[in-house]
């Protein structure tokens, strides 16, 4: 069963149970109002006998038409009220007719002895007959007193058993919310605060990892429906994890393939140039007073071709490098590892003069050994590309773009159309030709793998002939 | 130049690397001889005369071994492996002349006792430079170490 439907029976029960002694209460005060209505009615009666004895004592002994008047009225008076007397039991029902009875019979008797006062009949006759009268008067008259008496305790007796009954139906009612606010608390224990413990447990077990851990609940209650809708949430989370952990199992695998391949690289596609290039030279040292300038220039390309695989394998394990190694974030001191690039490109390059405006105090939290190749890279490109402008300026600073901290290089050397923009990133993408600027093509791929790699983005603008400037920002603002 | 007693065991599975690097030596003017090992195995077959080495039983031991590290039966950082645990070979010098330069490969050399690591150019003119700078390096300016000889 449901818990909203225990629920709305609980209430419904309780709603009866007051209901009920609602009911009793206006039943049992109507039954004492008609009790006590009854009761007054028959204090009526027994004042009406009372006074009817009177009236028939005081015309025996004066003899008044006054008196014999009165008796009437009163007579009549107790007429109606025994005929109001709506006593409905069979006990009440035979007093009442009793009374009536004896009302008739008194008030005959009466009539008679007034009858025979008016005739002026013999004195003595008259005392025999009143003498009869008056005792059998008296008699009926005390009789009927007793009957009035027996209805008074009729009514008062049902007064009493209709209270006794409200008692006992307010403490059934009473004792019947009881039961149902028990039997509630009970139910709500059993069947919704324990579930929703074992529920947080398993919430916490779950959340800990422990993917094992079922309810396992059998009710078909609401809390029956959440622990089943629960339990089928873990075993789908279950599955997703599984299958993650299989995705990261994979992933390693391939990353291992991917390092097995770069040690194989790295060792055996170097050898062979080696050869072309040893055996070329050594081809020119020993034979080349016997070579013509063209076979010369053969044996030339040919080493010029394989130091320049050599070159672009080194670059491409350099590329893969990067996105193997592992990131180890510290600040970092951009402004300095710039300057100490310059000063090294200025030592190999003694005859060019560039001049370098970089500022001070850049900061930023990074992979010091990453940032380095990345910068050398970009300052290396902006050096070359910078080799035919007359006065070589290469900055190197920060601006505040859209609230983010970018970091740029700009030079103002030979530029390119944005039109080639998207190129400019990917690997042996060139945008120049290589006899006028030598290079691999790779550097840049470099740098935007580093910068990816601290959750960064690099950007390019330039104008042919004007130079380029290279912007970049990375996830980690704050030094 | 140098004292022509002086061996160099050059171990090198790579028949045009051999060519090149004897080359390269007799382009420098090193005239030291030159025993090449074409395996691991072969290598310390060499060292300690056993095998079809094992004539050399009282030879004297290399001055320097030349080592490569991808080589066929037993790999270069095993044949290290052996020579430093062994005690008649522990403090020979070992220069590792290798294509690589993964970072794998120069912390394995030198936890395993290598002397020098010597990255093999493409560029032949280069390699010539390093194998002369090499060989003048660990043939007459260094100090071996107190000879022994093979068993």
């Amino acid at each position: 069963m449901k818990i909203s439907t225990k629920g709305r029976l609980a209430t419904t029960t309780a709603l009866a149970s007051i209901v009920l002694i609602a009911g009793m209460i206006s039943w049992a005060n109507h039954e004492v109002d008609d009790a006590n209505a009854k009761r007054r009615q028959t204090i009526e009666l027994t004042r009406g006998l009372t006074e009817l004895r009177l009236v028939t004592f005081e015309y025996m002994l004066n003899r008044h038409e006054r008196a014999r008047q009165q008796e009437r009225d009163v007579s009549q008076r107790l007429d109606r009220a025994i005929a109001a007397n709506a006593f409905s039991g069979p006990r009440q029902s035979e007093v009442v007719s009793d009374l009536r009875e004896r009302s008739t019979t008194s008030h005959r008797i009466f009539e008679e002895l007034a009858a025979a006062d008016a005739a002026d009949a013999d004195p003595d006759s008259v005392k025999r007959f009143e003498a009869q009268l008056s005792s059998r008067l008296l008699i009926l008259q005390q009789e009927s007193l007793a009957d009035a008496f027996a209805l008074t305790d009729f009514s008062t007796e049902r007064i009493n058993a209709a209270q006794q009954r409200v008692v006992l139906v307010i403490a059934a009612g009473l004792a019947l919310i009881a039961l149902t606010t028990g039997g509630g608390a009970w139910l709500v224990h059993r069947d919704v605060l324990a579930p929703i413990a074992c529920l947080e447990q398993a919430t916490r077990e779950v959340a800990s990892g422990n993917w094992n851990h079922k309810l396992a609940v059998v009710s078909d209650d609401e809390i029956g429906e959440l622990s089943r809708t629960f339990d089928a949430m873990t075993r789908s989370l279950q599955a997703s994890f599984a299958q993650i952990e299989r995705s990261n199992q994979e992933l390693a695998a391939l990353n291992q393939e991917v390092e097995a391949f770069s040690y194989s690289v790295s060792h055996d596609l170097r050898g062979p140039l080696r050869s072309m290039d040893g055996f070329s030279l050594a081809l020119l040292e020993d034979y080349g007073d016997k070579l013509d300038d063209e076979a010369r220039d053969s044996l030339q390309r040919i080493r010029a071709a394989s130091q320049r695989m050599g070159r672009l394998i080194d670059d491409l394990l350099g590329l893969s490098r990067v996105t193997r190694v592992e990131l180890a974030l510290k600040p970092v001191n951009l402004s300095e590892i710039a300057r100490e690039i310059a000063d090294s490109i200025d030592q190999q390059n003694p005859a060019r003069a560039v001049q370098w405006v970089i500022d001070p105090g850049l900061t930023l939290r990074a992979d010091k050994a990453l940032l380095q190749i990345a910068m050398q890279n970009l300052l290396e490109n902006a050096y070359k590309f910078a080799g035919k402008t007359e006065q070589p300026v290469i900055r190197v600073g920060a601006i505040e773009r859209d609230g983010a901290r970018e970091y740029f290089v700009a030079d103002n050397g030979v530029g390119f159309d944005m039109a080639y923009a998207d190129r400019l990133f990917g690997a042996f993408q060139r945008l120049h030709h290589e006899s006028e600027f030598s290079g691999t093509g790779i550097g840049l791929a470099i740098v935007q793998r580093i910068i990816r790699r601290h959750g960064g983005t690099i950007r390019a603008e330039a104008k042919p002939g004007l130079g380029a400037t290279f912007f970049f920002k990375l996830k980690e603002q704050s030094a | 130049m140098s004292d022509a007693n002086k061996t160099i065991l050059l171990v090198e599975d790579n028949a045009d690397d051999v060519a090149l690097t004897l080359r390269a030596f007799k382009r420098s003017h090193l005239m030291n001889p030159i025993a090449v090992a074409r395996d691991g195995v072969e290598a310390l077959d060499f060292l300690f005369a056993r095998g079809d080495h094992a004539d050399r039983a009282n030879a004297p031991l290399p001055t320097l071994i030349i080592l490569d590290l991808k080589l066929p039966k037993l790999d270069g950082l095993s044949v290290l492996k052996a020579l430093r645990a062994d005690d008649r070979t522990r403090l020979l010098p070992v220069v590792i002349l290798t294509s690589s330069k993964e970072e794998q490969d120069l912390i394995s050399g030198y936890s395993l006792g290598a002397n020098s690591y010597v990255r093999k150019p493409v560029d032949f003119a280069e390699f010539v430079e390093a194998v002369k700078v090499l060989g003048i390096y660990w043939l007459m300016m260094n100090q071996s170490p107190p000879e022994r000889t093979a068993p």
